[in-house]
């Protein structure tokens, strides 16, 4: 069966073939009883296990169960057969919440939040035939339908992963002098990448990523922090659903990175992808074209705008040309008003610079696709790499073709892509430092750009997976 | 039967291991063997015995499974169990290695270039088949990363003229691929196997492949262009390939190797049974059907499975065979009387 997973992610984290002495390090708790005597184990016809003392007495044992989470947390072992699971559990997982909200007592009712991502909504735009603002009041007011209390938008949160991906790299520009390992700044909001980084070539790689949060995590910090304090409501009492193009997305809320051990909740605690809203909407019996567009929310008050807006450069989020125009004018005074992209060896492989007085002054490059990014890594390895600056994306032409996209059913997909694509750019776009609401965050919810709390909740970290390698481990 | 099939000589080309494969450079005037004592070596005949020129020791973590030399004679592709292959070039009878090409997850268990000498494929456990561009300052870079096969890729070879790639895998299939803009795609699906398909030869000219199995049959396929005449359906601008000939019933185990001669057109097979043979098509048989006949059967040509069989390139009927028993074997092959 096809795996929706990136492509690099698939070859990293998918393995049918595991050794049959692979130790699982999900510690379990053994209480360990005074007393000799072995025990012996009995199992039911039921398939329980009860272990048998010594003096016949018989105690039920406790079955172990192992999470996705914890089987990440390990070397990956993620099987094949693990990511039906993950791929199919999702929109049931929303349906579940949505209908324990319905025979929930008002006080034990938990506040529905979903964020819908540009890419995920130029998609469903594409298949309806509606331009993004439609989609966005329609999609809106489906949701809400069906019992979801907010509907934001992923461009929101965006606006602080591309302020903080500038911020980020004029600081470890400067920093060049004192760090080998300061550029090139490799970005880090692709899931697929991240975990093909941290699996492969982890102790390598790591320290050239950017730190700065994807927009869904920055989200899921807005929604569980910032959003819950407004709403009076402990995190835990808030389910916050993301709708997302790919599948890896799943992968990216899982981490425990994102995991808040004070509140025992997710930041995102279910992802659902563009094919799997679709699906909702088929077993709702809804179509978009038929519902009745409803307002935009906005996560804060000035922030109330009716249509969505976006990010210039391309539709993977922009890092590459915002980071490119910020540093150009932060760090040589130089102001570039269009960006001029050069493909090299194939088309998911672009060059940008910034040239004065024939000196390169900045040298970036967008890699999309694990070929590209097979080349670019091995090129750092060798110390031959040539650019500050890479936006590193795990599916061939970015977001906008992730796995977890609508597919179109009788058109070639390379013009389903161009008319996503189109919809995508159709979607009036603004600097993300101008962005309604931004600044206003900044000074009251996080005390100030580059405070401990926008650190922490605009900032993540990487951690390299170790192999497991023990002797019994051969594969044939 | 016996008698086409002759041995000339037996080298211990990898004591107390296996040998897996076998090379003959272009010129047909050296043979690189390599195994699961991580090394490759270079034999070279030296009066009537064939010596050891070269060790090639110091590339590999694991066995290598396979080696390959480029259409100029002057450099050697090794794939190894340790995830990488090596290119070493070649320098009179010294080899550096000048580059590993990493990036495949697990054991790399194929190598081969393209006849332009500008492409090198390999393939995986990892179930991908992998295409590599070397530039002018002996530099590679991956080209393209295909995921088409649903299991292990034993073997990847390229047709004698043309940039197209087949792939043979533990899915019972096997694959064939093409450029498309500025990617690679597969452009073709074998079926018809009922086991893992070892390994894959093209015939002299690139009209027909050969393909050998696990479930003892060696098939032959052919390519049929759009608009052919014998009406076999292509879809769109891509080749058709039918099978249009199986040898089955003459292998009593898996067949590991499939050599198909570029000088005279005689198919040879490694067999897990110890057994060497060799078929030719006869001559009168109709190309849409062709029919093959048995015309060399070795029993006992090695004391273990033949991994590898290989043709000299240059001279008629020379054969070079290796096995799990660590031995390299040449032997002569004449075609009998009468077919």
């Amino acid at each position: 069966m096809a795996s929706p997973f990136s492509g690099a992610l698939q070859l990293t984290d998918l393995d049918d073939f595991i050794g049959p002495s692979q130790d699982c390090i999900k510690p379990m708790r053994v209480d360990k009883k005074p007393g000799s005597g072995v025990a012996k184990i009995h199992i039911e016809d039921d398939g329980s296990y009860f272990q048998v003392s010594q003096d016949g007495g018989t105690q039920k044992l406790e079955k172990a169960k192992i999470s996705l989470d914890d089987c990440l947390a390990c070397s990956g072992c993620v099987t094949s057969a693990e990511t039906v699971l993950i791929t199919q559990q999702s929109h049931e997982e929303l349906r579940k919440v949505l209908d324990a909200n319905k025979t929930a007592a008002p006080g034990q009712q938990r506040l529905v939040v979903v964020s819908v991502s540009p890419q995920s909504r130029a998609s469903l735009a594409a298949r309806f035939q509606l331009t993004p603002t439609d989609t966005a009041k329609k999609l809106t007011a489906f949701f809400k339908k069906i019992g979801v209390h907010y509907v934001f938008d992923t461009a929101f949160s965006r606006n602080f992963s591309l302020l903080e991906s500038q911020r980020e790299f004029v600081q470890r520009f400067r920093g060049q002098a004192n760090s080998t390992q300061a550029l090139p700044v490799l970005t880090s909001a692709c899931p697929g990448w991240i975990c093909y980084a941290e699996k492969t070539h982890g102790s390598f790689l790591i320290p050239y990523l950017s730190t700065a949060r994807s927009p869904q995590q920055v989200m899921g910090s807005l929604v569980k922090d910032f959003f819950a304090q407004q709403q009076r409501l402990t995190p835990d009492r808030i389910y916050h659903v993301t709708v997302m193009p790919c599948y890896d997305k799943k992968l990216e809320a899982s981490r425990s990175d994102f995991f808040s051990q004070e509140h025992q909740t997710r930041d995102v605690d279910c992802v659902v992808t563009t094919g799997e809203v679709f699906k909702l909407l088929e077993e709702e019996g809804v179509s978009l074209l038929e519902l009745e567009p409803a307002p935009l929310d906005s996560l804060c008050n000035s922030a109330s705008a009716q249509e969505p807006t976006s990010h210039r450069g391309g539709g993977s989020g922009g890092y590459l040309e915002h980071v490119f125009q910020h540093a150009a004018r932060e760090l040589f005074g130089i102001h570039v008003d269009e960006v001029t992209y050069r493909p090299l060896r194939n088309k998911d492989f672009q060059e940008v610079t910034l040239e004065k007085e024939g000196r390169i002054l900045l040298h970036f490059a967008a890699a999309y696709g694990f070929r590209n990014i097979q080349n670019l890594v091995q090129k750092l390895r060798r110390g031959r790499c040539p650019y500050h600056y890479v936006e590193v994306m795990a599916c061939p032409a970015g977001c906008l073709n992730g796995g977890g996209q609508l597919k179109a059913p009788d058109a070639p997909s390379k013009e389903l892509l161009q008319h996503v694509e189109m919809l995508y750019g159709m979607v009036r776009t603004e600097a993300p430092e101008d962005a309604p609401g931004v600044q206003e965050l900044y000074e009251c919810w996080l005390q100030g750009e580059g405070s401990e709390r926008a650190g922490r909740l605009l900032h993540t970290g990487y951690h390299a997976v170790e192999k497991a390698s023990s002797g019994l481990s051969i594969r044939w | 039967m016996k008698d086409s099939l002759v041995l000339l000589g037996r080298v211990p080309a990898h004591p107390d291991s296996r040998c897996w494969f076998l090379a003959w450079n272009p010129a047909g005037t050296l043979l690189a063997s390599c195994g699961g004592d991580r090394r490759v070596r270079i034999w070279g005949m030296e009066g009537d015995s064939w010596i050891c020129k070269s060790v090639l020791s110091e590339g590999h973590q694991r066995t290598v499974r396979k080696v390959a030399w480029s259409p100029c004679g002057n450099y050697l592709a090794s794939a190894s169990f340790d995830a990488t292959t090596c290119i070493w070039k070649k320098n009179q009878d010294d080899f550096e290695c000048v580059t590993t090409l990493e990036g495949h997850e697990n054991e790399v268990k194929s190598v081969a270039w393209a006849p332009s000498g500008n492409l090198l494929a390999t393939c995986s456990r990892d179930k991908s088949v992998w295409v590599w561009e070397v530039d002018e300052e002996d530099e590679y870079e991956c080209v393209s990363v295909l995921n088409s096969h649903t299991q292990d890729v034993k073997h990847v070879v390229w047709h004698p003229s043309q940039e197209l790639l087949a792939s043979a895998s533990y899915d019972d299939t096997v694959k064939l691929y093409r450029e498309e803009e500025d990617d690679w795609v597969c452009c073709a699906t074998l079926e018809g196997h009922e086991s893992t398909v070892w390994s894959l030869a093209f015939d002299p000219s690139g009209q027909r492949l050969a393909s050998c199995s696990d479930d003892r049959t060696v098939r032959i396929w052919r390519q049929y262009l759009p608009d052919n005449e014998q009406g076999v359906a292509c879809s769109g601008s891509d080749p058709s390939w039918k099978c249009v000939c199986t040898l089955s019933g003459f292998h009593s185990r898996t067949i590991y190797d499939v050599a198909w001669c570029q000088l005279t057109g005689a198919l040879a097979t490694a067999c897990g049974d110890d057994a060497i043979r060799v078929f030719e098509e006869d001559p009168s048989s109709d190309p849409q059907q062709p029919t093959f006949s048995l015309t060399a059967h070795l029993p006992q040509a090695h004391s273990q499975d033949v991994n590898c069989v290989a043709w000299n390139p240059k001279e008629q009927g020379l054969l070079a065979s290796c096995s799990d028993d660590g031995e390299v074997a040449f032997w002569k092959y004449h075609r009998p009387e009468g077919i």
